[in-house]
Order: structure tokens, then C-alpha cells, then sequence
């Protein structure tokens, strides 16, 4: 795994995103809010991060006029999480 | 940040995401519920359903499709309520959709062929319950399932048992009962 994503994952609030998405499928704004214990703006932030690093897939769209984010893990996301969570085991 | 933090922080993520069978069972007691009474309908007032030779065809498709519509709308809602999907929700909504398709096509074949689909259906349905059952791991469901197919078989060896009753009995015996048993249970919520 690369230096730059496990400086990504350093941060307690994109592990905590990145650690319940990849038990789910898709998952919405203020569900992870509620999982990271976190505020929107910083939550928006640290998602950017992710998303810019190839982690994680943002999908924006319209339900009953109002505007919605789901959010998902990309296969890229998946490897490299699963490869940060075997060196952490390893190294515990 | 150690690493049994990081480890504690990704189990406890993950311990967040909990199953919600709720919505299921929800669907499986909705269509029993709907089949149920459009079958004693159907058995009691023969000279309403059957007033011409499509109009039979035209209720047992017409409603179930607005059922369908129903449900589907639901399932958005309430997937939107939750705010996340699981992979077992996908594989679930994966296997009742094909249902869904097969569904249209036996009653297609069957208004072709001018044969009765019930226990095509039945049989297919037992076998879609079972695997639900299977899958989210709730003994009921499967019971159930098991229970239609057996009785969907019997009813293949009596052809005088009228196909209306057997809807009644079976989707009572594999969707009312175990839909029940899922949409209360405790540990659902």
C-alpha cells in the first residue's frame, strides 16, 4: 500500500467513512454523519479527500426535488483498505 | 492514532451497519395479504371476475401490477429512510426482481396456452422463499417456502382442487405467516 493513502486513512474520520462503507453498498450523507461523529463541513471535506484520491464514488441526484449524495467505495478503495487492514493486523 | 485505535475505530464502522428485515416482511405479509383477497374475491363472486372472457385475466394482472408499483415506491422510500444499502438488500431486491419478471412471463405464457398459472407461480414463489430464507438466515421464511412447495406438489396430483383455495392456502402457509413472524420480530429493529 502506498504512503499516501495510509496518510489518508491516518485521519479518525475518513477511516471511520471508509470502514463503514465498505460494509455497505451505498450509503447517504447524514447516515455518515451519524457513523463519524462529525460535523458537515468537515465530513464534506474529508469525503473530498477520498473521492480525489479515488477511494470512494460520489453520486449526486435529484429524489422528490431534493437534492441527494450517495456514497460508495470504489474497487480501488476496497484494495487498498483491505491492504491497510492486513499491515494493521500484522503489525498489532 | 495506534493501531488497536485504528482497529477499534474500523470494528465499531463496521458494527454500525444492522440488517433491517422489517421492510421484507412487510412485502411478503402485503401480497399475501392482497392475493389472499382478491382469491376469495375471485371464489365468491365468480360472476363479477369472470363477466367476460379477458375480464379474469385483466383483475389477476391489473392489480398485482399496481401492487407491484406500490411496493416498489416503498421499497425506494424506505431504502431512502434507512439511508444506506447493505450487499444482502441488493441481493435480495436482485432475486425478487427476477421473480418479478418471471412472474410476467408464466402469466403471458399461460393467457397464450389458455392455462391457469397458479401453481407455476406457487412453485416458482416456494422456491424464491426458500432462498430468501436461506440468504437472510430466518428459519420461518424457509419453512414456509418448504411448506408451498410440498403443498404447490400435492395440488399438481389433484387436479379437482380448486386452484383459487390452493392460492389461499398456500400463501397463507408460505408468505402471511412467515411475513408475520419477520416483520415482528424483536431484533429487527
Amino acid at each position: 500500500m502506498n504512503k499516501e493513502t495510509e496518510k489518508l486513512l491516518f485521519n479518525p474520520i475518513r477511516l471511520k467513512a471508509i470502514s463503514f462503507l465498505i460494509s455497505v453498498e451505498t450509503c447517504d450523507f447524514k447516515t455518515l454523519i451519524d457513523v463519524t461523529d462529525s460535523t458537515k463541513g468537515n465530513l464534506s471535506i474529508q469525503l473530498k479527500k477520498l473521492n480525489e484520491a479515488g477511494l470512494i464514488d460520489i453520486k449526486k441526484y435529484f429524489y422528490n426535488s431534493y437534492p441527494r449524495t450517495d456514497y460508495s467505495i470504489t474497487k480501488k478503495g476496497k484494495k487498498s483498505f483491505e491492504e491497510f487492514f492486513k499491515e494493521l493486523k500484522l503489525l498489532k | 492514532m495506534n493501531k488497536e485505535e485504528q482497529i477499534r475505530i474500523i470494528n465499531n464502522a463496521i458494527n454500525q451497519t444492522k440488517q433491517n428485515l422489517k421492510p421484507l416482511g412487510y412485502n411478503l405479509v402485503f401480497w399475501s395479504i392482497v392475493v389472499i383477497s382478491m382469491s376469495f374475491f375471485h371464489y365468491f363472486f365468480p360472476q363479477i371476475v369472470q363477466f367476460s372472457y379477458y375480464s379474469a385475466s385483466i383483475y389477476w394482472i391489473s392489480i398485482p401490477l399496481l401492487g407491484m408499483i406500490y411496493t416498489t415506491k416503498y421499497n425506494i422510500k424506505n431504502g431512502i429512510k434507512v439511508g444506506y444499502v447493505t450487499q444482502l438488500d441488493r441481493v435480495i431486491k436482485i432475486i425478487w426482481g427476477v421473480f418479478g419478471f418471471a412472474w410476467i412471463f408464466i402469466v403471458a405464457i399461460s393467457l397464450i396456452y389458455k392455462v391457469s398459472p397458479v401453481q407455476d407461480v406457487l412453485f416458482l414463489l416456494s422456491i424464491v422463499l426458500i432462498m430468501t430464507g436461506l440468504i437472510i438466515k430466518f428459519n420461518n421464511v424457509t419453512i414456509g417456502g418448504i411448506g408451498l412447495l410440498i403443498f404447490t406438489a400435492y395440488s399438481y396430483y389433484n387436479p379437482f382442487m380448486n386452484l383459487l383455495l390452493v392460492n389461499v392456502v398456500g400463501l397463507s402457509l408460505g408468505m402471511l405467516v412467515p411475513g408475520l413472524s419477520l416483520y415482528f420480530q424483536k431484533n429487527n429493529e
